[in-house]
């Protein structure tokens, strides 16, 4: 019963949010200005460091466990084909999603979490406002904007890292690495890529938000909601993601 | 002539009934306090009336207008007739001072110039006795400031009636006669009508000019502050004047 209510809400907050975006499109209405700004500078700034640190370190791992198996077959130069499309279309979008779950997500929960506790939530209905447009939207739009530079720069790290195992540990040159990259992956890649990882980030911000504005009780649960934001977000970008390889493989 | 009229309200979240048959008037132009013991459903019927949780059953009316709970269109005329000082101030902590009062006015009127939305925040942060600190965030403010912010941010749109949740919760006793003193200037300089939830004896002594007493699920008393306290009921003599315990 209670699984049935949550997914109620959470399809009512996901329709909501993507009628208030198309209507703030449109009108340019119902959102406080300069707050896309604030958190465009909030989810883009401080996300590139983690992401592009995980996901290089995620290039390297994977060029370490498969440079030791393709040497055995002494198919040393495929390992650029399995880390240009490995990174490009399956990892950055997983790992990118998840770090967004982590930082992003997390943060979203708490703080509309505590606004409802302070009746912070209840003044902006008073004032007129409706919170899931004022405190969603800007955050849904900053996150579409930040994600195509947050996938290239992490695309372009996570092969880096990848190039450079190469380097080191199979002698391959990394002008041979771009090449062969080059010639097993193309536009429409990065782009599934670039999709996937923007289905992720709208995901996370709407699990965030259905986490924060539904909590009944008090302080103590704006913990609990945050831990559970985090948890629904990792899961729904994994069941998506395998969605995802149903469809497009 | 009555700000609020309510009819048959009945007030609860689903099974439960928090408030039963409720009808009363709230005046223009006066202080309402509604009082009672705690969980006695003071600030449910404050949530009711200021459009945040719909009654069970009943009706309501705001300046001769009958507010439909359901109804979008007339939730935003009613909010757009109300402002409501919150117990917790709800100051949004991620804006300045500024920012918080002019909110209102941004997203009621987008276009209003700018130059004129900075000369009505600082009349009204005026208005309530704060001047400078307009860049400051709430949380460099003091409970007091907060409150007198809230307030300034509640009355920005010019509303027919200020409902105020506990406005001294938190506060020592010399800050909140000073918010007490500032609501009966707002009601005498500008004939505000306020309703206060409350159940400081101090505070309702200075400010009601009505009060409303709630107890068991409904009204106990509706009349003059003078009359409830000059009333003979043994409940009412011992919420008011503390003359003996009451086991209730």
């Amino acid at each position: 019963m209670k699984l049935m209510d949550d997914l109620k809400k959470f399809f009512t907050l996901l329709t909501d949010e993507i009628y208030y975006s198309g209507q703030y499109l449109r009108r340019r209405r119902g959102v406080y200005p300069g707050e896309i700004l604030h958190q465009l500078y909030a989810m883009g700034y401080r996300s590139f460091p983690i992401v592009c640190l995980i996901t290089f370190l995620v290039g390297i791992t994977i060029s370490l466990t498969s440079a030791a198996q393709l040497k055995l077959f002494g198919a040393d130069i495929y390992l650029a084909d399995l880390i240009g499309i490995a990174m490009i279309k399956e990892l950055v979008p997983l790992m990118t999603g998840i770090m967004l779950a982590g930082k992003i997500g997390a943060s979203i929960t708490a703080e509309i979490s505590t606004m409802k506790v302070m009746e912070e939530i209840d003044a902006l209905k008073t004032m007129g406002v409706v919170p899931e447009k004022f405190l969603m939207v800007p955050r849904l739009i900053a996150i579409t904007l930040v994600i195509p530079l947050l996938v290239a720069l992490a695309d372009s790290v996570g092969i880096l890292g990848g190039m450079l195992v190469a380097k080191l540990t199979l002698g391959t040159p990394p002008a041979g690495f771009i090449r062969e990259i080059l010639q097993v992956v193309f536009v429409q890649d990065f782009l599934i890529g670039l999709g996937k990882t923007m289905v992720f980030g709208w995901a996370v911000v709407v699990s965030a938000g259905f986490k924060g504005f539904f909590i009944e009780r008090g302080a103590e649960e704006v913990g609990i909601a945050t831990t559970e934001s985090v948890v629904l977000s990792i899961s729904l970008i994994i069941v998506l993601d395998c969605v995802f390889a149903f469809v497009l493989y | 002539m009555d700000i609020i009229r309510v009819k048959s309200l009945d007030i609860g979240y689903g099974a439960s009934v928090i408030l039963k048959n409720l009808s009363f008037e709230i005046p223009r132009g006066e202080v309402t306090v509604v009082s009672g013991e705690s969980g006695s459903g003071k600030s449910s019927l404050l949530k009711t009336l200021a459009g945040l949780i719909p009654p069970l059953s009943g009706e309501m009316y705001l300046a001769g207008e009958r507010v439909d709970f359901f109804s979008e269109k007339s939730l935003r005329l009613l909010y757009q007739k109300i402002g409501v000082l919150y117990q917790n101030s709800a100051m949004l902590n991620s804006m300045t001072l500024y920012e918080n009062v002019s909110l209102p006015i941004r997203m009621h009127h987008p276009d209003f110039p700018r130059q004129k939305e900075a000369e009505l925040v600082r009349a009204m942060l005026s208005r309530v006795g704060l001047q400078g600190g307009l860049d400051k965030y709430p949380f460099e403010l003091s409970g007091g400031m907060r409150k007198r912010a809230a307030l300034a941010r509640a009355m920005v749109l010019d509303p027919e009636i200020v409902f105020c949740d506990e406005p001294s919760a938190g506060l020592d006793p010399i800050t909140s006669a000073g918010l007490d003193e500032l609501l009966l200037d707002l009601k005498v300089k500008h004939g505000m009508t306020f309703v206060v939830i409350t159940h400081e004896l101090r505070s309702i002594a200075r400010i009601a000019d009505r009060v409303l007493v709630l107890k068991d699920a409904a009204i106990n008393f509706a009349g003059r502050y003078q009359d409830a306290i000059a009333a003979r009921d043994p409940y009412l003599r011992a919420f008011f004047l503390r003359e003996a315990d009451h086991d209730h």
